[in-house]
């Protein structure tokens, strides 16, 4: 096992090899996820953010696939927990066995010591298990019997959960909640892309024909590239206006952290760089605002009787949200005030 | 609202009190609002426009004056003929001269009642208007206000409180009624603690509101009353009520060198009104009635001699020598001086031969023409006496001879300080005269509205030199100036002459009594036409200041137009000139021909004036278009002058001085967008990143126009760029995006839009508003700090501090 530290990436990659080896990666996953661009783009974002992506979803529509062809369209260590509620901590972590040969305790790695690891239905494990993946997640490195182990770079985790089936299931913690960087719903596919789907796997599973295009390395110099990205001031004082909105709105009880402005902007250069651009963009936090923070948010009892989701609120604050001043610009705004009626905040 | 509107319009009315001795007008005014507010209400119920409740006001009010001032001409008694519209007119006329005739309070009279309905009735339609039409109730205000400054015109000193505070309170019902309406159809209420009111419930934040409007209108009140430099202050009174306020004499009984022109303009100044006397005269055309006069001048202005006098028992008649031209009437007169009145002369008129009622310790001065006393005073008497009523021809008193030099009149009478400036003005003036009469009439005249002279009573006090002549530069003052200054003009063209004092005849009767107060005391002049004719009194003080003003025949009123016996008055509109004449201010032909040092033949102004308001219009209005021109030119050169050298494609600059450069150009550029999209009124959304700003103006603005669409595109490539990215886009095109993108706008706009564009274009408007609601912004906050730091030295902040 090579330790790579944290910063040792490599160098970043030119743009025109940046897009080659993005795009081998998103044609390769679209083997097998048929029409679902924007979502295999974000998933690759997350992983160039070097975050952590929580796919939610109802069943069968293709969460674990998409996991999996990330996985393995990437050559490198790839491990799979299949949350149960029997699982213990140190199924995930690690564990210290006496070794009988030479009368030592050794340390056996857990499921995370790999580079991407698959977290599959990760709401039916006990809170316990699940907070194992606190540290790790984070702060990239595990601490078993007091000693702590670093992981791989590249490092991700990618969980999935079903938002439908509530029995026997035990929802993620704020803390677990916040350490994801993204959360994505797969949506169901249309009709064409479900007909292809039809053909495609018919016969064969298109998964096990998946090769993989590029390896750990170049994924290390993807994200060295993607830290590179420029954020002007104007856009980082967005994303800090964005998540203080979150935090202000009447309809939210929690607002958003400080790590979730940090992640938004994170996964704001992986997309700019991804549409080879080397400064992000207002309009990239826009369309990122909804997967990134409207699952760490916490809406109000009168918001969740009225059934508005999260979603929505975010989207709405964005809606909302005047851009930053970047110099005297000018003083007049002529859209008509809350016409739509769309963030009535004080309908009740 | 409407109801509310036509009450408040009534509580308005009330400083109208001040001015009518009754109170006919409120009830004919109350019937007229109350129809004209039925009528409104009808024409909303019938859920007419705005426009059509207005004329529908308009023609109550010509229904409601036709059946309050009938003419006898109106068809079937209500609707309103030619015959009314004349007998309206003349109603006008007549009440101009009934404006100059009488003083407030006026009796009731058909003319004052029509005017004052007729006003009422249109402040009526403004504030309904306002208030229900347009629901604007603090536009209401102004003609409310208008009301409220009759009565401060009309007297000469200053209006009670009490009935500003009545009008007040109306409109700030007003104000509150808006407010409860609007807050009810807003719909739901709320408390800040979440509680709901019911609509009909009285808000709990409203007793804040009453709390305000009280505070408001007691400041609005008590400030003016607490000011010193107002007259009828606080201060002055407490300065000048020592003495009784009343007393015109020096307190020692007696007469003498009592500065009665301060007394007078005190008088005059005052805000109560006194009753002096009360006289009953068979003269049916009475002089003024007389008490003293200043004869001596020295550096400080005019003043009285002591009177030195003889028993009242051996009172001469003049017309035991009768004169050629004047002709002697022999009247009585009874006077009933109140006890307000201490003075130590007793008011005749004329000249006195005999009187009944004054002890022996009243005396008569016959060269003065006073009757005094050096020990009693005449408050509290009652008195009667005959008099001698001289009148003089125009012919005699020309007929009069010179002064002669020799007499003691002539030496003591014209002795007079140098002014350069009077003499000056004197000696251009009776230049040309040959005989007294017409140098005296020559600066009698001088004194007319033609020439700029104007009644005030506000102005300083004051008969010495430098005054005369302040007065003849400012040419505004009262009846001391103009009767101090004609003095010494007269006395300057070597002709004796001095001051008079008296009263007016008042326009207050009792029966076949004058009533005189103090607003009725007056100053004159007098002229001495030789011992033929003796004294002869020439009032200079414009007619429009001195209410019961009398001008003798060889005196005319130099601001009246000359009548000719044939014109008979008419009720065209051509007659209003008539009632306007005696305005100050006006042309006036009379005046003018009989001044030989008039003002030229005048080329009519008014032309030059109204291209001079057009010109100052066309620039004001243009203003917002100008500036618009400026900006746009200024952002093209900037904007121009990114083009580099290559006309290529756009190139990513990386040096830092040609990026600052080439963002600077990108946002002028943009910043030119911006305000094109303002111009056509295309929303522009802050919370749009440039990229969908023109994404929305290529897609949806600007569909079908390719070369448009790609402008808007490049621009917010180049705008975003130079906002966020680390080098920004240089290139050729961005002017021409720009033109490209507002020729697109403009074949799409209306024409209506295009010409507000191009002629109020309102991005610069909206940049003007925003900077002045900046400025206002930053005042009140400066004021609010500077309101808090002044709380902390509060003793009642300190005070808690210390019980903590």
């Amino acid at each position: 096992m090579t330790q790579q530290t944290w910063d040792d990436l490599g160098a970043p990659l030119p743009g025109p090899e940046f897009r080659a080896a993005s795009d081998a990666i998103v044609t390769n996953i679209e083997q097998v996820i048929e029409g679902k661009t924007a979502t295999v783009r974000l998933a690759l974002a997350v992983l160039l953010a070097e975050g952590h992506l929580l796919i939610e979803d109802v069943p069968g529509v293709g969460k674990t696939k998409l996991a999996k062809a990330l996985a393995r369209s990437i050559d490198c260590s790839v491990r799979r927990i299949q949350f149960t509620p029997d699982l213990l901590p140190s199924d995930v972590t690690g564990v210290s066995v006496y070794n009988q040969e030479n009368h030592d305790f050794e340390f056996k790695p857990g499921a995370v010591f790999a580079n991407l690891v698959v977290g599959d239905e990760i709401n039916r494990a006990s809170p316990k298990t699940q907070s194992a993946l606190l540290e790790c997640m984070e702060e990239h490195q595990v601490t078993v019997d007091g000693t702590t182990y670093e992981l791989q770079t590249p490092f991700m985790v990618i969980a999935t959960q079903n938002p439908i089936e509530m029995e026997g299931t035990y929802p993620l913690p704020e803390a677990q909640r916040d350490r994801f960087t993204a959360r994505i719903a797969m949506g169901y596919p249309d009709p064409a892309a479900e007909l292809a789907m039809l053909d495609a796997h018919g016969a064969h599973d298109p998964l096990q024909a998946l090769r993989p295009v590029a390896d750990a390395a170049t994924v290390r110099r993807l994200i060295a590239t993607v830290r590179d990205v420029h954020v002007a001031d104007a856009v980082k004082q967005y994303a800090v206006d964005l998540v203080t909105a979150t935090r202000e709105a009447p309809d939210l009880r929690l607002g958003s952290s400080p790590r979730a402005a940090l992640h938004l902007i994170r996964t704001a250069r992986a997309v700019a760089a991804l549409e080879s651009r080397d400064y992000v963009l207002p309009d990239d936090l826009q369309a990122l605002a909804v997967p990134v923070l409207a699952h760490r948010i916490i809406p109000t009892a009168d918001a969740q009787l009225a059934r508005r989701t999260t979603d929505a609120i975010v989207a709405d604050i964005v809606h909302r949200l005047p851009l930053p001043h970047h110099r005297s610009q000018s003083p007049y705004d002529t859209r008509p005030q809350s016409t739509d009626g769309r963030g009535d905040y004080r309908r009740m | 609202m409407g109801l509310v509107a036509a009450v408040a319009t009534l509580m308005a009315s009330a400083p109208l009190s001040t001015i009518f001795e009754q109170w006919t007008w409120i009830f004919q005014c109350t019937i007229a609002v109350a129809l004209i507010a039925g009528a409104a209400t009808l024409a909303r119920t019938a859920r007419a426009p705005v426009w059509a409740q207005f004329v529908v006001m308009v023609v109550t009010l010509l229904l409601a004056l036709t059946w309050l001032f009938p003419s006898g001409e109106e068809i079937a008694g209500l609707l309103p003929w030619s015959g009314t519209l004349e007998h309206f007119g003349d109603l006008l006329t007549q009440s101009g001269d009934d404006m100059r005739t009488f003083a407030v309070p006026v009796p009731d009279r058909d003319p004052l009642l029509f005017v004052t309905v007729l006003g009422i009735g249109a402040v009526a339609v403004m504030v309904d208007l306002a208030v229900v039409g347009l629901r604007r109730p603090a536009l209401a205000g102004l003609p409310m206000l208008a009301i409220y400054s009759v009565p401060v015109a009309v007297y000469p000193t200053s209006v009670s409180f009490l009935p500003f505070v009545v009008g007040a309170m109306g409109f700030l019902w007003l104000l509150v009624a808006d407010k409860v309406d609007g807050v009810r159809r807003f719909g739901r209420r709320f408390t800040g603690d979440g509680r709901d009111v019911d609509v009909w419930e009285p808000s709990p934040l409203a007793a804040a509101g009453r709390r305000l409007a009280i505070v408001g209108v007691l400041a609005a009140v008590a400030l003016p009353v607490a000011v010193p430099g107002m007259t009828s202050g606080l201060l002055t009174r407490f300065n000048g009520g020592s003495g009784d306020g009343v007393g015109l004499g020096d307190g020692s009984g007696r007469p003498g060198r009592v500065n009665l022109f301060a007394a007078l303009s005190g008088q005059l100044r005052k805000t109560d009104v006194v009753t002096f006397a009360r006289v009953t005269t068979t003269d049916p055309d009475p002089f003024y009635l007389r008490f003293a006069v200043a004869d001596d001048i020295s550096s400080e202005g005019f003043r009285s001699r002591s009177p030195q006098g003889r028993s009242l028992l051996q009172l001469e008649d003049p017309r035991e020598e009768p004169r050629e031209g004047v002709s002697y009437e022999q009247y009585s007169a009874e006077v009933e001086i109140s006890s307000d009145f201490q003075m130590s002369y007793a008011p005749t008129y004329g000249i006195p031969i005999g009187t009944d009622g004054l002890d022996n310790q009243w005396l008569y001065d016959t060269n003065q023409q006073v009757v005094f006393s050096n020990k009693a005073k005449v408050n509290g008497k009652d008195y009667r006496f005959d008099f001698i009523h001289s009148t003089f021809t125009e012919a005699a008193l020309r007929a009069a001879p010179p002064p002669d030099p020799d007499s003691l009149e002539v030496k003591r009478f014209t002795q007079v300080p140098s002014v350069q400036l009077v003499q000056n003005r004197v000696d251009s003036l009776v230049g040309g005269e040959t005989n007294t009469y017409d140098q005296v009439m020559a600066i009698y005249r001088y004194f007319s509205s033609t020439n700029g002279f104007r009644y005030e009573l506000q102005t300083e006090g004051g008969t010495a030199g430098e005054d005369i002549v302040n007065f003849l530069t400012n040419k505004k003052g009262y009846c001391q100036q103009y009767a101090a200054t004609m003095a010494w003009m007269v006395r300057a063209a070597g002709i004796p002459a001095r001051v008079a004092f008296g009263f007016t005849n008042g326009t207050s009767r009792d029966g076949d009594a004058m009533v005189l107060t103090n607003l009725n005391l007056h100053a004159w002049t007098e002229v001495y036409f030789g011992p033929e004719y003796g004294w002869v009194p020439f009032d200079a003080t414009p007619r429009t200041g001195v209410p019961g003003a009398v001008r003798p025949d060889y005196a005319p009123d130099p601001d009246a137009p000359r009548i000719t016996p044939s014109a008979v008055p008419s009720s065209s509109p051509g007659a209003g000139s008539d009632s306007s004449s005696d305005l100050p201010g006006k042309e006036d032909p009379g005046g003018n021909e009989s001044l030989p040092s008039g003002p030229a033949p005048t080329i009519p102004k008014w032309p030059f004036y109204t291209a001079g308001a057009i010109l100052l219009a066309v620039l004001v209005l243009g203003m917002p278009a100008f500036r618009r021109g400026t900006l746009r030119r200024r952002r093209r050169a900037a904007t121009a002058a990114a083009v580099s050298s290559e006309p290529g494609t756009a190139t990513v600059l990386p040096t830092t001085e040609a990026a600052r450069r080439s963002r600077a150009h990108a946002h002028a550029a943009w910043d030119e967008l911006m305000d094109t999209m303002v111009d056509f009124r295309i929303p522009i959304d802050r919370t749009e990143t440039p990229r969908a700003t023109a994404e929305r103006l290529a897609t949806a603005e600007l569909r079908g126009d390719p070369t448009g669409g790609d402008g808007a595109r490049l621009l917010g490539q180049a705008e975003e760029r130079a906002r966020y990215a680390r080098s920004p886009l240089a290139g050729p095109g961005l002017p021409d995006a720009v033109r490209s993108v507002r020729r697109g706008l403009v074949n799409r706009a209306s024409r209506r839009t295009r010409l507000v564009a191009a002629v109020f274009p309102p991005s610069v408007l909206g940049r003007w508003r925003g900077a002045v609601v900046d400025a206002s912004t930053a005042v009140v906050t400066a004021m609010s700090r500077l309101r808090e730091r002044a709380g902390r030295l509060s003793p009642r902040r300190l005070l808690t501090n210390r019980a903590r």
